[in-house]
């Protein structure tokens, strides 16, 4: 089965990318789906990448206990700048969040011992893969049981029209904190899986270019169920390792390729909507 | 449905499958670079001495008549993109040794991958600090900054400088390693550091630093960043009104023709320490120079000369391994020796070049790089 | 030297509002997020660069290579968005095609010119710097605030003064009331993607004379500041862009010459966090580009 190793350590990275990115665009969901164009996205990966980092190389924690403590930092960060940056709407979110993340960056450029521009190296590769699938697996699973649910007819409303939500009972802002919460777990886990399956991280791997990125996950894949995001990543990261061939000319493809697929589908690739059966009785 | 599911294994195994190699087939070697993307001209410059080189050394072949077939990879000078790459050179094209990535940053995330697997892999233009450190199958034949500097930094001091304002991009890993050995270098040359600031890459303002360093008056500004950003702090030292009585000293990414491209008469009187100057008279140096221009109509920079000396290096090492084999490829590289372009080279105990005699000061004059009087 | 400072905190800060001009003309009226934006600044850059090497002088290669910035703005507005408006697809799906577009666009022209950054001619304009009062200035800076302010008095005025600014307006506001009356919103889209594009590759031209460096990513690196000038702005405030960018280039600069140059980025980014924090709308936001 020599081959079958080749081929798995060929491809081993390209295989954590789907993951990873499969979690960042389900974090991306999130939000999306009550509306909110935030985009913390990065900016918690690379809390729960830097402070995941930190626990094994400087407090040398064992992964199993530094996985589910990366997304603490996330958290309490997307609950300490919640409060005022959710009143804001639009690309006024946009661009806070956006803002926030730079912050961040200039804090992991300016302390030393978070490695400055040399970024932390040396990370321990203990992220198996199939964990990093099996974290992917159980949260379409959880974001679908949740979309079902009354909670997810409550998320779904706002994002159609607020102040109907609103007048329907739903605590918007409470709904808005708790999405950003969700967010932050699911990106502070893709960034400590990460960390832990490439040996090194830096600062401008969470900056504003990778925001864009985890953004253009959710919007080519569409957000009718948990499963069109991480489509929309998986086609994303996949794409410029199958036009490779092209050398020079393959961003140009891929560029391309984004704009012919919204065109045609600006609903997303997986245009298709969850069920949402009305239950009588169960109001949000 | 079946048959076709057969089908389809049989001809992904015979794609996967390593060929029995017979001793016609040519020796496979990686190289990543990176040819797409902000950065691609380093990358191209690199490519363009491999491809040279790899014209010469496969008119006789090694291993008694063997060729050499090198697959490059394009990284787009990101991290996934480096590890991605060489991945695929060495889990499907089965490459025995590789050069590259180009960037420091791309070595530091892509390196551990090729050392865990054994595979020998050469930096070419990755100066920063700790390059060699990933792993004993790392090796490089750029000149750390850390060997180059303080050359620098001597003569400056020589020139009578004895003030100096360091500048440096704080979010690049070569950029920041750089500064950090200039720190220390101008220390050890007997120069006072008088202020110390930092940019992001993609500045292309420096009149707040710069301002700033004008009212404490330094005999000298030392800048490690890639050319660019060097380019653009000079046009606007020379806006702001630096003259020639300040001496501009800079580390390798100042090493480019493309300084005196961008930056046109600010950058003139700029020093710059380099294992390789486009001048220099040896014989082997200005047959590689005619190839150069010959083939690409243009002159090289340190970029393809490295990569260019580079491939006959690992070259020689495969002919003394005596077969295509990673580990006694490695062992052998670190007892080959080779006179090229770069003048004599080989790898010293922590597999970075072992002699910095080599180092020159040049100065730039009238558009061009001359050794330093 | 504080003076000095200012005065590069000034001209920073006009380079930030030339770029954001058009920007938020374009995203206040046409409310896309178009993202091609700093591609019209690239575009601008290099075809002034063509035709002052074929020996054009600069007061023919600025408008010129203005004006056809302006022509591939509205070309590519057509090809990418009218679709999406016809079919009343949300904006996350323009943003996401101009997203696709911009990749290509700028992967495409590196792949065709390289990623090499080059220069205008020397000599095109004077480059030695004036100097009064201990201040220095040169004349490419001196273009450029002369550039910003009469651009940002004609752009108000045809906001403000003329039928078309009204029915631009109009358009901005609701297009559906602003079809119904009789405004050509298409054409008027068209009219309105022109003069942004045009914008842009003016500060093309004009940045890229200052900074000397013309390269396929110019624009690119632009963007990010972009956004933020024209957030804090207000989206579609003419004057708020301009007051913004001359806010965020002084800040930078005063945080680079007094606190510390590595913070300028953390420091300029947590102010308009703060900012937006307080007006959730910018600072002379109301909404979009009822104030123009």
């Amino acid at each position: 089965m020599a081959w079958f190793d080749d081929l798995l350590f060929t491809y081993q990275n390209l295989a954590v990318a789907l993951g990873v990115n499969g979690l960042l665009a389900l974090s991306m969901y999130v939000v999306l789906a009550v509306g909110q164009l935030s985009l913390g996205q990065a900016a918690f990966m690379g809390l729960g990448a830097y402070s995941s980092a930190l626990m094994s190389l400087q407090l040398g924690w064992p992964f199993w206990a530094v996985l589910p403590l990366s997304c603490v930092v996330p958290v309490l960060f997307a609950l300490a700048v919640g409060g005022p940056t959710l009143r804001l709407n639009g690309v006024y979110l946009a661009i806070a969040t956006i803002g926030l993340g730079e912050v961040l960056r200039g804090v992991y450029l300016n302390v030393d011992v978070l490695g400055g521009a040399m970024g932390l190296s040396g990370i321990p590769e203990a992220a198996p893969l199939w964990l990093i699938y099996a974290m992917l697996a159980l949260a379409v699973l959880v974001l679908w049981q949740v979309g079902k649910s009354g909670i997810g007819r409550a998320m779904e409303a706002m994002r159609l029209d607020e102040t109907a939500a609103l007048s329907m009972g739903v605590n918007i802002r409470r709904y808005r904190l708790a999405t950003l919460c969700a967010s932050a777990v699911l990106a502070g886990l893709a960034g400590a899986l990460s960390a832990h399956s490439t040996d090194f991280i830096g600062p401008n791997d969470f900056g504003f270019e990778p925001a864009v990125t985890i953004l253009s996950f959710a919007l080519l894949g569409g957000i009718g169920s948990p499963f069109a995001p991480v489509l929309g990543a998986w086609l994303l990261t996949l794409l410029p390792e199958v036009l490779r061939p092209l050398a020079d000319v393959r961003l140009v493809m891929n560029g391309a390729v984004i704009v012919v697929a919204v065109l045609f589908l600006p609903r997303g690739l997986l245009a298709w909507r969850m069920p949402r059966h009305v239950r009588p009785g169960r109001a949000a | 449905m079946l048959k076709r599911r057969t089908l389809a294994a049989a001809a992904l195994a015979a794609l996967l499958l390593p060929m029995a190699a017979s001793a016609a087939d040519p020796v496979p070697l990686g190289a990543v670079e990176v040819l797409t993307g902000p950065t691609a001209a380093y990358g191209t410059a690199a490519k363009a001495g491999l491809d040279l080189a790899l014209e010469a050394i496969n008119g006789k072949g090694v291993l008694g008549g063997r060729k050499l077939s090198l697959t490059v990879e394009d990284s787009a000078g990101t991290k996934d993109g480096a590890i991605n790459a060489m991945r695929k050179l060495i889990g499907r094209d089965k490459v025995v040794a590789l050069i590259g990535p180009t960037l420091s940053n791309e070595m530091f995330a892509a390196g551990p991958v090729a050392n865990a697997r054994g595979i020998p892999t050469i930096g070419t233009s990755t100066t920063a600090n700790g390059i060699t450190d990933i792993g004993p199958f790392i090796f490089r034949t750029a000149m750390p900054e850390a060997d180059v500097i303080p050359v620098t930094m001597r003569k400056a001091a020589a020139r009578g400088a004895k003030t100096i304002a360091l500048m440096y991009a704080n979010d690049d890993a070569f950029s920041k390693s750089g500064f950090e050995v200039m720190q220390k270098a101008a220390a050890t040359a007997g120069l006072q550091i008088v202020a110390t600031e930092s940019f992001a890459s993609k500045d292309t303002d420096f009149s707040a630093q710069l301002t700033k360093i004008k009212a404490l008056k330094p005999d000298a500004i030392g800048i490690s960043a890639l050319v660019e950003p060097v380019s653009g702090v000079l046009l606007q030292a020379r806006q702001l009104g630096f003259g020639a009585e300040t001496q501009f000293v800079g580390g390798n990414g100042s090493n480019s023709p493309k300084l005196a491209a961008i930056a046109g008469a600010a950058a003139e009187g700029m020093l710059v320490g380099s294992p390789w100057f486009v001048a220099k008279p040896d014989a082997a140096n200005q047959a590689f120079v005619a190839a150069f221009q010959s083939k690409y109509g243009k002159a090289p920079d340190q970029f393809a000369a490295q990569a260019y000396d580079t491939l006959f290096i690992l070259a020689e090492a495969i002919d003394r391994a005596g077969e295509a084999d990673p580990a006694k490829i490695r062992d052998a590289l670190t007892k080959t020796e080779h006179t090229g372009a770069l003048g004599p080279f080989r790898f010293g105990e922590n597999r970075s070049p072992a002699a910095t005699e080599g180092v020159v000061v040049l100065e730039l004059h009238d558009g061009a790089f001359r050794i330093a009087p | 030297m504080l003076a000095q400072q200012l005065l590069n905190g000034l001209l920073l800060g006009a380079t930030y509002a030339l770029f954001a001009l058009g920007f938020t003309l374009m995203f206040g009226v046409l409310r896309v997020v178009n993202l091609t934006y700093g591609f019209y600044f690239t575009a601008g850059a290099f075809l002034a660069l063509w035709l002052t090497q074929a020996g054009a002088p600069l007061f023919l290669a600025l408008p010129a290579a203005a004006i056809a910035s302006g022509l591939i703005a509205t070309l590519l507005d057509w090809l990418l968005l009218t679709r999406l408006r016809r079919a009343g697809a949300d904006e996350l799906a323009s943003l996401m095609v101009t997203l696709g577009a911009v990749l290509a666009l700028y992967a495409g022209m590196t792949a065709w010119l390289g990623p090499d950054i080059r220069r205008l001619p020397p000599g095109l304009i004077a480059a030695g710097a004036l100097e009064a009062f201990g201040l220095r200035i040169t004349l490419a800076q001196i273009l450029i605030l002369a550039a910003c302010a009469l651009l940002v008095g004609l752009l108000l005025w045809l906001m403000r003064g003329t039928r078309l600014g009204l029915a631009i307006r109009a358009m901005a506001e609701r297009p559906d009331t602003a079809a119904l009356m009789g405004i050509a919103t298409a054409r008027l889209a068209a009219l309105v993607s022109f003069v942004s594009g045009a914008l842009a590759g003016a500060g093309g031209v004009l940045i890229g004379l200052n900074f000397n460096a013309i390269h396929p990513y110019m624009g690119e690196s632009m963007m990010l500041r972009g956004f933020v000038v024209i957030v804090v702005g207000g989206l579609g405030n003419i004057f708020g862009a301009l007051v913004a960018g001359l806010l965020l280039g002084i800040i930078e600069v005063l945080t680079a010459g007094y606190i510390s140059s590595g913070l300028k980025e953390a420091v300029a980014f947590a102010l308009l966090v703060l900012v937006l924090w307080t007006r959730p709308a910018g600072l002379f936001g109301t909404t979009l580009a009822r104030k123009a």
